[in-house]
């Protein structure tokens, strides 16, 4: 039968098959284990890039006022939700000066494709939230509409009889929307050697 | 079900004394009195806390003005969490009123959530019964009402239902669709709780825990603790200060964690019994 929910195990094993792919890609993605066993990756990467608000300037810019150029940092962590059975992306950014954006200031760095989709649902989309471990402010999508989004994916894949990493597939959907890319070498790596089991569709 | 009722009522209508003073270093054009108010365990800060601002706000002027925030002792209380949970957290020891500080600048980011509207409380609360919703009946019952029903519910139980008594029957009417079972699955799927803990690196312990053992006995209080943080529960002579009050009955565990917006939030600390 085909879940598209994850269970906690799997999640573990997914990040660790996406950690080890990190590492080859020198991506930055890291595993923080927290005392009672539930951990996060972080990537500490910062995302960096010009900004301004030229039409047409795509390439992970961000839109955030008139006329101003400046240069963010954002930092993601994937935390598992055992309420939805599903991984959830928490991010924060700054400005260099270690000044936090504001909840609008994140919606004007949407992509406008993504943007319209998501503010017609306010509740699944984009909120300040505690972050689960940390206790801090972070911004988080929200995962009440990931199962729907994955089943196709998941039913695909096992058609098709192909392994899938199931927080590789959420994150390549959940993260463009918010800033951060999914290198498309991750996927082209997921086929793995013997040594490694890849995770299933059940 | 009757006596449990009467428990809900008493936590329905807990109140604590506060004394709301302006943080001293707010620029203020004269001399700021406290502000004292009885707060609802079962609401939220900034839910009710607008008269607390109109009072502050008639001594400043207005480019002196940020968005307000609350601290205790130096520790920002955040708004998202339910009243009791602050006060039984960090102020339980010590003599009412509950004196909290009022700020107007420098709000801590990088420690509380904004909250410059009315709807990101809603929304707030509206994704906490979402979140129980999808651990006791898989979102069933949140998916299957509309977006009107939405917008009812927190009205029922978030904005005005600490206000008056009649209120409360409101609430339980609108409450009990979320605390229906679904014959098929035999009940609550898990049941949705946090701990906080006074002394613990995380915000608080929120994990599965079914209501019913695989062999098919009812779940208590005692066994969730139990199971959530062995370390916590000596055993000899702990006492629990639990919010809502503790009582080992399942049906009244699911009465108190409708009640806390369908999130349970339950605090426990040690108190040693005096030898």
């Amino acid at each position: 039968m085909s879940s598209s929910v994850l269970d906690e195990q799997n999640f573990h094993h997914c990040c660790q098959l996406l950690l080890q792919q990190s590492e080859q890609l020198k991506d930055g993605w890291s595993w923080e284990a927290v005392q009672s066993g539930l951990a996060a990756p972080v990537d500490a990467d910062s995302i960096e890039g010009d900004i301004d608000d030229k039409e047409g300037e795509d390439e992970g810019a961000c839109t955030v006022s008139e006329g101003s150029s400046q240069v963010l940092q954002y930092e993601y962590h994937i935390v598992y939700s055992c309420s939805y059975c599903t991984p959830v992306l928490y991010f924060r950014a700054f400005t260099l000066e270690g000044k936090s954006l504001s909840l609008e200031e994140v919606w004007s760095s949407v992509h406008p494709n993504f943007r319209l989709r998501l503010q017609n649902s306010p509740l699944n989309t984009i909120t300040l939230q505690e972050h689960p471990l940390l206790g801090q402010p972070f911004f988080m999508i929200h995962p009440c509409r990931t199962e729907q989004f994955m089943r196709p994916v998941l039913q695909a894949a096992q058609d098709q009889h192909r392994p899938v990493n199931y927080v590789l597939s959420w994150l390549s959907v959940v993260g463009p929307m918010v800033g951060l890319d999914v290198p498309l070498k991750y996927s082209t790596q997921l086929h793995p050697t013997a040594s490694l089991s890849s995770t299933k569709p059940d | 079900m009757a006596d449990d009722k009467d428990v809900l009522r008493d936590v329905w209508f807990g109140r604590i004394p506060t004394c709301f003073t302006l943080n001293q270093d707010e620029v203020t054009e004269r001399e700021a009195e406290p502000y004292y108010l009885l707060l609802p365990r079962v609401s939220y800060l900034t839910l009710v806390t607008d008269k607390v601002k109109k009072h502050f706000l008639k001594v400043m002027k207005a480019e002196d003005v940020e968005e307000m925030w609350f601290e205790y002792e130096g520790t920002p209380l955040k708004w998202h969490y339910p009243i009791g949970v602050l006060f039984d957290l960090h102020a339980s020891n010590t003599v009412l009123p509950w004196s909290i500080t009022v700020h107007f600048k420098n709000f801590p980011d990088r420690d509380l959530l904004h909250c410059p509207s009315s709807s990101i409380v809603e929304a707030h609360f509206m994704s906490s019964i979402k979140e129980a919703d999808a651990l006791k009946h898989k979102s069933q019952v949140v998916n299957d009402m509309q977006k009107k029903d939405h917008k009812q519910l927190y009205r029922e139980l978030g904005l005005n239902w600490y206000r008056s008594a009649d209120k409360f029957d409101q609430f339980w009417a609108m409450n009990r669709k979320l605390m229906e079972y679904s014959t098929e699955d035999g009940g609550f799927r898990y049941i949705p709780f946090r701990i906080y803990q006074t002394m613990s690196d995380r915000p608080f312990i929120q994990k599965l825990f079914r209501p019913v053992s695989p062999d098919g006995n009812v779940h208590t209080l005692g066994d969730l603790l139990k199971e959530m943080d062995p370390t916590a529960l000596p055993n000899d002579g702990v006492v629990f200060n639990i919010f809502p009050p503790v009582c080992l009955r399942r049906s009244f565990m699911s009465l108190t964690l409708s009640l806390c917006f369908s999130l349970l939030s339950s605090l426990f600390r040690r108190v040693s019994r005096p030898r």
